[in-house]
């Protein structure tokens, strides 16, 4: 914790010399490369690029200057040091957390607004948090969405913002259903995924602009942070991601006390739709196959579940208008 | 007279039921067919990897599916539906383009509705008018708790499963 915070200070003094920009971005770089192979077993020497990870690009320090250069007033421009904290060490707070995942949801439901039904929101938050709370995640104030749209997808974005899409709602049968959604989603929360992926990549291009910490609208330097709109939800995760959000969302679900094949059941119906169905185009860039998702998820659950009861809960489950 | 009639009208009623009801499936794994959905039940035949099946119906985690002229239950882990093959990618883009329907339970899919795409995303824009609608939906702990109450929903203790062995060396997300 001293050291984070000598650093920190370092970092702050070589930022009030405008000259020596790029060397900044290059100690960075450094500082990154160390913190990126902490716990790896060969420890590089602080002026080595660090070979197990390709140093960023070019393209990803050059905004460090540019953006200094473009500010309105460079000479009066602070850095925040909470922000240069989660830039560089990848420990995002929940604070952080959420920040982020507020930008990425905003962005989204700026390309795709809500289902205007709010029996049908306020019932998806329900069955979305009580999933959470089997979590363990209990500090993140979960939302839940359902998005207007007839692609056949889910999202989720850090802090706890979880999205269905009213295509992928309308084929579902049933509340366990929904929760086995919700639960690979909230998963992908809990397991941290979009922030390890933020962590692995755009580490530096957050620096160039300090923010205010409380930002009513659009957040600049987290938005800085994620690239373009909401591109990191088109980007996808590494497969074994997905596979992960599977086992443990699926866990979620019967831990909640529904019938745990809830989310298999989906992916049946999603395995038996025509592969050249528009509305799954997205859905099969970001993830494997359903098919390829089932075998998977067999691996893991055997014969665990058998003689587990759980309720799908039909009767309650709310039917699209 | 009319009985039979009756009879021969119900038994073909249920033929073409049982037709329109039928869905086929992959094996997605080696297989014992079992005569009940019961792992402890006894064997009634074996399907291989790749074997395509007939799904008759479901009952928790296991499917009663016929694969040649063997009839019995396989874990509906154990079993992909649709027409694909085994994988996701390659030869089930052709086949099955041509289905259009696999799972009578699931809405028959419509090829051409558009979707949502990736340039959609990258040009988003904030919407903070739509994040707050969000946020008003929000619901707390003791209002979830209640309403899973409601249905005769109470937590259970399950333990976490295990990462498959096939991907343990490969993954980039560390220990869990």
């Amino acid at each position: 914790m001293k050291t984070k915070h000598l650093i920190l200070a370092a970092l702050l003094a070589v930022t009030s010399v405008p000259a020596s920009a790029f060397d900044l971005g290059k100690f960075l770089e450094d500082r990154v490369n160390r913190e990126l192979n902490k716990g790896k077993p060969a420890q590089t020497a602080p002026e080595q690029s660090a070979p197990a990870q390709p140093p960023p690009a070019p393209a990803q320090t050059a905004p460090v200057p540019a953006q200094t250069a473009a500010a309105p007033q460079p000479a009066k421009q602070k850095v925040d040091p909470t922000q240069l904290g989660f830039a560089l060490f990848g420990d995002y707070s929940l604070d952080e957390e959420i920040r982020i995942g507020r930008q990425i949801a905003g962005n989204l439901l700026g390309a795709v607004p809500l289902v205007r039904d709010d029996t049908l929101q306020r019932y998806v938050n329900l069955v979305g948090h009580w999933v959470a709370q089997q979590s363990g995640r209990s500090e993140v104030p979960w939302r839940f969405g359902v998005i207007d749209t007839e692609a056949i997808n889910a999202f989720a974005a850090p802090g706890g913002y979880v999205f269905i899409t009213k295509g992928l709602y309308r084929m579902l049968d049933n509340e366990a259903e929904l929760a086995g959604v919700l639960g690979h989603e909230i998963a992908h929360v809990t397991k941290k995924h979009h922030l390890k992926v933020l962590k692995q990549s755009t580490l530096i291009s957050a620096l160039g602009q300090a923010a205010s910490r409380k930002v009513q609208g659009s957040d600049p330097a987290v938005q800085n942070l994620i690239g373009n709109g909401a591109e990191i939800m088109a980007r996808g995760l590494d497969k074994s991601a997905e596979y992960e959000a599977d086992r443990v969302g699926i866990v979620f679900a019967a831990r909640a006390g529904y019938d745990p094949w809830g989310l298999p059941n989906v992916l049946q119906g999603l395995a038996g739709l025509p592969s050249g169905d528009n509305r799954t185009s997205l859905l099969y860039k970001t993830h494997p196959h359903a098919a390829d998702r089932l075998a998977e998820l067999g691996e893991a659950v055997g014969d665990r579940f058998d003689g587990l009861g759980g309720r799908d809960v039909a009767n309650r489950f709310y039917r699209l208008r | 007279m009319r009985k039979i009639l009756i009879g021969t009208l119900a038994a073909l009623g249920w033929a073409v039921a049982s037709v329109a009801s039928a869905a086929t499936g992959t094996v997605l794994r080696d297989e014992k067919l079992l005569t009940q959905p019961s792992a402890t039940a006894g064997v009634a035949g074996s399907v291989a990897r790749g074997a395509n099946v007939t799904i008759l119906s479901k009952d928790g985690g296991w499917l009663r599916v016929t694969a040649g002229k063997t009839t019995g239950w396989v874990r509906l882990l154990s079993v992909r539906a649709g027409a694909g093959g085994l994988g996701g990618a390659g030869i089930g883009d052709v086949v099955g383009a041509a289905t259009t329907r696999s799972d009578p339970t699931r809405v028959v899919a419509v090829a051409g509705l558009r979707g949502l795409n990736d340039e959609q995303l990258k040009q988003a824009k904030f919407n903070a008018d739509e994040l707050a609608r969000m946020e008003t939906h929000g619901v707390t702990t003791a209002q979830a708790s209640g309403f899973a109450a409601q249905s005769g929903l109470a937590a259970v203790k399950i333990a976490d499963l295990p990462k498959p062995k096939a991907e343990q060396s490969t993954s980039p997300w560390g220990g869990e």
